[in-house]
């Protein structure tokens, strides 16, 4: 009977994606519990399996935020660093005759740290704001981790890009900066590589707690103002537009008005795209969004 | 009394429990029974998965031993489980003062 019980728990936690030396180990506790009391009710390997990957699941997600908020915060010091002391060369206009690899780059090294910074901080915040729930719904758990998968590929991207402009101008930069960027390149690497074993931990999880993904406003809840609520796009249009604006005026106060309008509309409009493209697989918006306003679980 | 009504307890509970020492699995849930007269029976299995979270929060820690020839997870309250299951209990004590004052 128990050796009957025990098998098809470890079954069942394979299912939920607990494996190796968690399962051992979960699967030896309860067979020394059999083995205390041959009678004891322990309940249903389905309905334990599927605990333990809610409980854990929680866990884990909270912990990948985390994670990644603090490599994002260490490889984007070190980006920023590198990027506010750049010559012309590295972000400016391209020389003639660059070489696609370092467009690319150029392109990745300006797009990709903003991905990497919304969905870097979106994972934290509503990691912060569920801390106090023992189990977050399943649905809620995959968003901060797709949140944070989004964050830490993008924060890759943008600390390699740092690195392959270092190198494909290096005969366009001096080589202090040259070696400045090559090392916050590289720390920035490693201090996001070190996430994903946290990430992988997580993403092999298949917890099934009920409950809604919610959307951007669980995430920022009282800040934004009640005439907002349950409109993600005109939130997202309101953000863009302060996001031109700053942009822009940034632009102004450095004398180079033209160049500043017209960096703040691309960017507000790169702000919308993202929004559009990746706000559903985020959990910024859902197919629902634009109902009536919703009531705030938090 | 009904496990629903431990449900947002538990954690509190378990803390508690390991406070005066390191007890395996099944040693917890039989000192939670002992310890409430059977008041506080819970459905056993449940009581695992709370208890890897606890540990996965810094909360607990655990170690194997071996009895009767059985290997066993021990598990203890950390420092900071200890700081925890203070906080736990003002909440407690707060929340039992506030709730007999309306019943009285």
């Amino acid at each position: 009977m128990s050796v009957a019980y025990l098998d098809a728990l470890r079954a069942e936690l394979a299912g939920a994606g607990i494996t190796g030396r968690r399962r051992d180990r979960i699967v030896t506790e309860f067979a020394d519990h059999l083995a205390c009391d041959p009678a004891a009710q322990l309940g249903s390997p389905r309905k334990l399996a599927c605990q333990f990957a809610d409980e854990l699941g929680t866990l884990q997600a909270r912990r990948v935020a985390g994670r990644t908020f603090a490599a994002l915060a260490i490889a984007g010091l070190l980006f920023g660093v590198a990027f506010f002391g750049s010559p012309a060369a590295a972000f400016g206009a391209a020389p003639a005759g660059a070489p696609l690899l370092g467009r690319l780059a150029r392109v990745l090294a300006i797009l990709a740290p903003q991905v990497a910074f919304v969905a870097g901080l979106l994972a934290a915040l509503r990691a912060l704001r569920r801390r106090h729930q023992g189990v977050i719904a399943a649905a809620e758990a995959r968003i901060i981790l797709r949140r944070a998968t989004v964050a830490t590929g993008a924060g890759l991207a943008s600390s390699v890009s740092l690195g392959v402009i270092a190198l494909v101008f290096a005969d366009h930069v001096p080589a202090s900066w040259q070696a400045l960027a090559l090392i916050a390149s590289g720390a920035g690497t490693v201090a996001l590589l070190a996430v994903l074993p946290s990430l992988w931990a997580a993403a092999r999880l298949r917890p099934v707690a009920a409950g809604g993904a919610g959307d951007l406003f669980d995430d920022l809840g009282p800040v934004v103002p009640a005439r907002l609520r349950g409109r993600p796009w005109r939130l997202a249009v309101l953000i863009a537009a302060a996001v031109a604006l700053a942009i822009a005026l940034a632009g102004i106060a450095g004398d180079d008005p033209y160049d500043g309008i017209a960096r703040g509309v691309a960017d507000g409009l790169v702000c919308l795209g993202g929004f559009a493209t990746l706000g559903r697989y985020l959990g910024l918006w859902s197919p629902a969004a634009g109902g009536p306003p919703r009531g705030n679980p938090a | 009394m009904r496990s629903e009504s431990l449900k947002g307890h538990l954690d509190a509970l378990l803390l508690a429990v390991l406070s005066r020492g390191p007890l395996h699995g099944y040693a917890v849930i039989e000192e939670l029974g002992r310890r409430s007269d059977g008041a506080l029976a819970l459905p056993e299995g449940t009581v695992y998965p709370a208890l890897h979270r606890l540990e996965a929060a810094g909360l607990l820690s655990s170690a194997w031993s071996t009895a009767e020839g059985r290997r066993r997870r021990v598990y203890d309250l950390t420092r900071r489980g200890h700081r925890e299951l203070g906080t736990r209990h003002g909440e407690w004590r707060a929340f039992v003062g506030a709730v007999e004052a309306v019943m009285a």
